[in-house]
């Protein structure tokens, strides 16, 4: 099920029964080509981004399981976390892919960036990424080579800032009590 | 699979790819002085929310379409990353309101994977039944809504009426009537009460007979035929191009449902039918929406069945460092009391991970992808918005199409601006 | 918003000068309290209704509200026009999209600040008098919702009368605040814009 031979790709990932292809993001049009064509991958589910600026700065301790993963038939066993792996760059544009087909299957495609590397656009080949990309961009700061129409979607069109990059605050008010000072 | 045959009523239609997702004038084929531009304001009759359409207007055609949204970002993502799952479980409900608990279930199936917790059948098979219930709550807003639209006005307090039935029994078993978190990490948030069985399998009988009589109303109805019939046309290769799911992929000829083709829950265990219609217009959207209503009635009712036989089952896992422990355990174990303090305060931590899972929506495929770094919070939520891809095709389907039909379009599209913007 | 008022504003207090003496509170006591004998008395005494009276019974008689659904409370907002929830009693099925035409905004759902403008665009083209209803928690204060894109409670842009707690409210409970409203302006009390002022 796992598609082998797919060019581009740095490296496979299988976990909770799910494939992810690591891809050189300067041939991700091949890749997705390539997947759709070849390996039937008909419908581009969706284009995320991810920010993974202070990975792993949250501490290792807690009572969950063992590193191996965690026995739910001795429910009271302790352990430490495994420590999450360093990411190798700040921001990964995440790819999922469906095949609708008698035989379906999902693949997870990822392309690492870092701050202000660029990406070429997969609009040619699936239309659908249109939208997607364009949120990606408005969230992240991503920018798209060959997109049609590379403007903000969700946020107003003067806004300054990507909103879901880490280092954005999440804004908003301190609520105020009635009664204190 | 079978990805059905384009009939004669589409020949000569297709638009060609790359399909778009906006429209521009081409100064070829119009005049430009003709072009009136009307803007279809955040604001508008339409009841889908908050969704602007600014149009080019050829005299009565639509000639350039560009859809701006937005407005109803709520920044979802950004807002769950600091709250504890067990906290953000109330967040994704509000993205597609109306079937809330479809984004509800996916976000706590997403999590379940990456904890690799088992919950007892007797929550799945209450998962099952109230997401069928909450497609059913879709479909008949859908459906009154859409009505309005296109003028059969009276649909919508038909809609409605059962509308109000299936809320009645949201608040019987969850105590709310929207937005009723009741799915927890590991089950259901409380048990099913005893009522319950007995009212559900009475709407579960009563929902065909108003399926009828909808289409009674509907179905040969001239003015709904010129409305409908040939509208909005969206071939098999656009719609899959176009990254559909959902209603829209199966009016177009395509025969995919993941409750069928990749089953999450126990939909491999009730016996339902799938509708596909061929022709992809307006009114092959509408006939999948009514066949789905009459399947979902199916389902509860199966679904009810089987639940009674189990009453009396666990309706929530055992895992006491995920779930909260019972209340009467609180006074006498030192531990329960312990783990529900930290359950409570710092939230359980997920193991490190990312995962996507997907569910068939009212509107097409939800979908979470969740990554984890070990923490008591989620590192990033993603929730793959099914009403963004409908959308998308707005302009694929209305290229020449008259305003009143850019109407009816819309409509059919089934798009909800709170799973848009999120 | 120099309309001159000809007819006399509830500051002149023509009962208390006809020689009422107790206050309205407008709850906790719903039914008919001191207040309201005592003002029936005055008014069978003097053989009168006051025009305004008169006024505010045919205003809260058939308000129009403004098609104004956002979000998830829309959703509870259109079932009050259904059968079960009737509003149609109270004179109010007719939600017109023009603000022209509408007497009542109910502003339903979370508003974000992308939104902001066109909605006070919509505020300020609808005629005076106008209420608005801020229906639900994100629209009285910003829900559950505190970040960079939600307005924090629509009442940051224009002046608002009725509050109506609940995510959603149930149908029965935005009644319940529309009936309040109905109530606030039977018993003289101005729309809130005059008493709180528009800003700019």
């Amino acid at each position: 099920m796992t598609p082998t031979g797919v060019p581009g790709v740095a490296e496979t990932l299988e976990a909770h029964g799910e494939t992810t292809l690591v891809v050189d993001p300067a041939r991700i049009v091949e890749t997705c080509t390539y997947l759709r064509d070849a390996e039937g991958f008909n419908v581009l589910v969706d284009v995320s981004g991810v920010d993974y600026l202070g990975w792993g700065g949250s501490g290792v301790a807690g009572y969950i399981g063992t590193e191996a993963g965690r026995d739910l038939h001795a429910p009271g066993s302790q352990g430490f976390q495994r420590v999450p792996a360093d990411k190798p760059k700040r921001f990964a544009v995440v790819y999922h892919l469906l095949r609708v087909a008698d035989a379906p299957g999902r693949v997870r495609v990822t392309a690492w960036l870092d701050d202000g590397d660029e990406i070429d656009s997969v609009v040619g080949v699936w239309p659908a990424a249109d939208w997607f990309e364009r949120e990606v961009f408005d969230m992240f700061g991503i920018t798209f080579r060959g997109h049609p129409y590379l403007v903000r979607i969700l946020m107003p069109e003067d806004w300054e800032g990507h909103p879901l990059r880490k280092d954005y605050p999440v804004g908003g008010e301190p609520v105020r009590f009635s009664g204190e000072e | 699979m079978a990805v059905m045959p384009a009939q004669r009523i589409y020949e000569g239609t297709r638009i060609p790819s790359p399909c778009p997702t906006i429209l521009r004038i081409d100064p070829s084929e119009h005049d430009l002085d003709d072009i009136l531009t009307i803007n279809f304001g955040p604001n508008h009759p339409s009841t889908h929310g908050v969704l602007r359409l600014i149009v080019d207007l050829d005299g009565e055609h639509v000639a350039g379409i560009e859809a701006v949204i937005g407005y109803l970002h709520t920044g979802f993502e950004k807002t769950m990353e600091t709250k504890t799952y067990w906290k953000g479980i109330t967040y994704p409900e509000r993205i597609d309101y109306l079937s809330f608990q479809a984004n509800e279930l996916v976000f706590v199936l997403a999590i379940e994977k990456l904890l690799d917790l088992e919950t007892p059948e007797k929550a799945t098979w209450m998962r099952m039944c109230l997401s069928e219930l909450n497609r059913l709550h879709s479909h008949l807003v859908w459906l009154g809504t859409s009505a309005l639209e296109m003028g059969a006005i009276s649909m919508f307090w038909y809609a409605f009426r059962e509308r109000d039935m299936v809320l009645d029994l949201f608040e019987m078993v969850t105590g709310v009537r929207m937005h009723t978190r009741y799915f927890q990490v590991g089950g259901l948030a409380e048990d099913i009460p005893e009522g319950f069985y007995a009212e559900a399998r009475a709407f579960a009988r009563h929902m065909p007979k108003a399926v009828d009589d909808y289409e009674a109303i509907l179905d040969r109805n001239k003015i709904w035929l010129e409305r409908t019939k040939g509208i909005g046309l969206l071939s098999a290769e656009d719609a899959l191009a176009l990254g559909q799911s959902g209603p829209m992929l199966r009016a177009s000829g395509v025969d995919w449902d993941l409750r069928k083709n990749m089953p999450y829950l126990a939909y491999d265990q009730v016996d339902f039918d799938v509708p596909v219609y061929p022709n992809g217009d307006v009114y092959d959207r509408y006939k999948v929406h009514m066949d789905e209503m009459r399947t979902s009635a199916r389902i509860v009712a199966q679904c009810v069945t089987r639940l009674e036989e189990m009453r009396g089952d666990r309706w929530i896992a055992d895992d006491r460092k995920v779930v909260l422990p019972p209340r009467e355990e609180l006074h006498t174990s030192m531990e329960s009391l312990i783990h529900h303090f930290k359950i409570v305060t710092e939230g359980y931590r997920v193991p490190e991970g990312e995962v996507y899972v997907a569910i068939e929506s009212a509107r097409g495929e939800c979908g979470c992808y969740l990554v984890s770094d070990g923490g008591p919070k989620p590192w990033r939520v993603k929730f793959r918005a099914p009403s963004l891809a409908a959308l998308q095709a707005t302009a694929t389907c209305v290229r020449g199409a008259a305003v009143a039909d850019l109407i009816a379009v819309a409509a059919s599209l089934d798009p909800v601006m709170g799973d848009v913007d999120r | 918003m120099a309309l001159a008022r000809r007819l006399p504003l509830v500051s002149d207090r023509p009962a208390a000068k006809a020689g009422l003496r107790s206050e309205r509170t407008l709850w906790p006591d719903r039914g008919p309290g001191v207040f309201e004998q005592e003002l029936e008395s005055i008014e069978d005494a003097l053989m009168t209704t006051t025009v305004e009276k008169a006024v505010a019974w045919a205003q809260s008689g058939s308000m129009w509200p403004d098609t104004f659904g956002l979000a998830c409370c829309a959703i509870e907002m259109m079932s009050i026009v259904s059968s079960r929830y009737d509003i149609a009693r109270f004179g109010m099925e007719r939600f017109s999209s023009s603000p022209r035409q509408a007497d009542l905004l109910i502003i339903s759902g979370r508003m974000t600040h992308k939104m902001a403008a066109p909605a006070r665009q919509v505020y300020d083209q609808m005629l005076e008098p106008k209420w608005v209803i801020a229906m639900g928690a994100c629209a009285s204060s910003g829900g559950m919702f505190n970040n960079y894109t939600v307005l924090q409670g629509v009442d940051k842009i224009f002046p608002v009368d009725i509050h109506v707690p609940g995510c959603p409210p149930r149908p029965e409970a935005l009644m319940e605040g529309i009936i309040r409203l109905h109530e606030k302006m039977r018993a003289g009390v101005p729309p809130a814009y005059e008493i709180r002022g528009v800003a700019e």
